[in-house]
């Protein structure tokens, strides 16, 4: 065996052409990333159907196990019906409680008079980062769907992320809890404008960090923080999370705060991309 | 040729799963590091050139989907490939212990040069609650599934072997 590895040419010189095979693809694809795409392209057309095979025998899988375990909720529903009148009451209860909502609903309606209905279009989740520390997915939807870069991604009701490179049939989305994502946020009852920023050491905690609120803006724990109108890359208004905490910055002039994201980072199956674009000057 | 084809099979498999099957439907979780195992069997069992040339089209595939410039994972996964295989020449290959501990380390290197490229570098410094909550759980996985998918690869050597050398080797 090591007589027949003498023949080849020794590791060393393989290594050191692949370092600088590697090296010099870093400096084009750094410089000039969009000579780099080609490549991209191709390599993800072998990989891509099998992801979303995968993806596919995993969701099919899911729905069977789903439909095993509702089996045994059918034997219980019998027991739940008997609890259906004790949970009678409680709605009761309930619609009092939503009567007092509707008068601080009323208020957020006005709100949502400011922004009109987005055309949206619905994807499903296929990849998703392979290392612990980022949070960059793929969707199954890309240009033909009518998505560009810089579209941003919801999920449920809140803001999930914005597409960063997009391809004929999926795209590349990086979600707003990425450590290098940026939000441009407005806190909403006082208007106070503030960064979001994707935190990892923070949304282990569950939570993403708001900087650069105004020391004399009165932010209170539960208030809403959406996006803000001045961004340029995100729509104005849309959810990103509730205020959990606040504490005053040592230079005694901005304030962080410590909100609670409105999308569930942990069940992300489908998202819905705002296919407006947002009007800018050029 | 059945040996590269093999490998490469195995290459965009691990790769599928890594990417789709660990944490079902939570966008950001702990996964064990497949591509890291692979590239450290093969460098074990098969010396410097198999491991690093393993670990260059795993880091390839990593960096076309997932990094924002191609060739920074590609250099990681292939320096840890080659250094295990440094190993290989005083190794038995049925010994299990070795390659348990060497995933340990190479995982802890990878995890590492990670958090300080891409987060110490940006004033992440508290380096504790990113080990205690990343690297330890994420090592700790990977080494469990080493234990299972180990075996299988040397299977799938001693297959590849006895296929090319003939029937006498076994």
């Amino acid at each position: 065996m090591k007589i027949d590895r003498r023949k080849d040419i020794s590791p060393k010189y393989i290594l050191l052409a692949l370092t600088i095979i590697c090296v010099g693809l870093l400096i084009v694809s750094y410089f000039a990333g969009d000579r780099i795409m080609g490549v991209k392209r191709y390599t993800m057309k072998f990989i891509t159907p099998i992801q979303k095979g995968i993806n596919e025998f995993g969701l099919w899988a899911d729905s069977k196990i789903k439909n095993l375990e509702k089996i045994e909720e059918l034997q219980k529903e019998n027991e739940k019906l008997k609890e259906e009148l004790a949970e009678c009451k409680l709605d009761l209860n309930m619609y009092q409680n939503q009567l007092t909502e509707l008068a601080s609903l009323q208020e957020l309606y006005e709100l949502d008079e400011l922004y009109p209905d987005f055309d949206k279009t619905a994807a499903h989740v296929f990849a998703k980062d392979t290392s612990s520390w980022f949070t960059v997915f793929y969707i199954d939807k890309g240009k033909d769907d009518g998505i560009f870069e810089g579209a941003n991604v919801l999920c449920g009701e809140g803001l999930a992320g914005i597409v960063t490179e997009c391809y004929g049939d999926y795209s590349k989305v990086r979600a707003i809890i990425d450590d290098t994502s940026y939000v441009s946020g407005r806190i909403l009852p006082s208007n106070s404008l503030c960064t979001v920023e994707g935190n990892l050491s923070q949304y282990e905690d569950g939570y993403l960090l708001v900087k650069n609120i105004d020391i004399d803006a009165s932010v209170t724990v539960g208030d809403r923080v959406v996006t803000s109108t001045i961004s340029d890359r995100y729509h104005p208004g849309l959810d990103i999370g509730f205020v959990s905490e606040i504490r005053n910055d040592s230079n005694k002039l901005t304030m962080t705060a410590y909100i609670t994201p409105t999308v569930d980072f942990t069940n992300v199956t489908e998202v819905l991309v705002i296919t407006n674009q947002k009007k800018s000057i050029n | 040729m059945r040996r590269e084809i093999t490998i490469a099979a195995l290459i965009f498999l691990n790769f599928g799963l890594q990417s789709t099957l660990f944490g079902m439907h939570n966008i950001h979780s702990i996964k064990p590091n497949l591509l890291l195992i692979l590239t450290m069997s093969f460098g074990v069992m098969r010396g410097r050139k198999e491991g690093m040339l393993v670990g260059f089209f795993c880091g390839f595939l990593v960096d076309v989907y997932f990094c924002p410039v191609i060739g920074a994972y590609m250099l990681l996964y292939m320096f840890i490939g080659y250094l295990n295989g440094y190993l290989h020449k005083n190794f038995m290959i049925e010994d299990v212990m070795l390659p348990l501990i060497l995933i340990l380390i190479d995982d802890f290197v990878f995890n590492g040069v990670i958090y300080v490229l891409f987060f110490f570098l940006q004033n992440r410094l508290a380096f504790q609650g990113y080990f205690v909550r990343i690297i330890l759980p994420e090592m700790l996985c990977t080494v469990l599934l080493t234990i299972v998918l180990y075996k299988i690869y040397v299977v799938i050597n001693r297959y590849l072997k006895y296929k090319k050398e003939g029937k006498e080797l076994r």
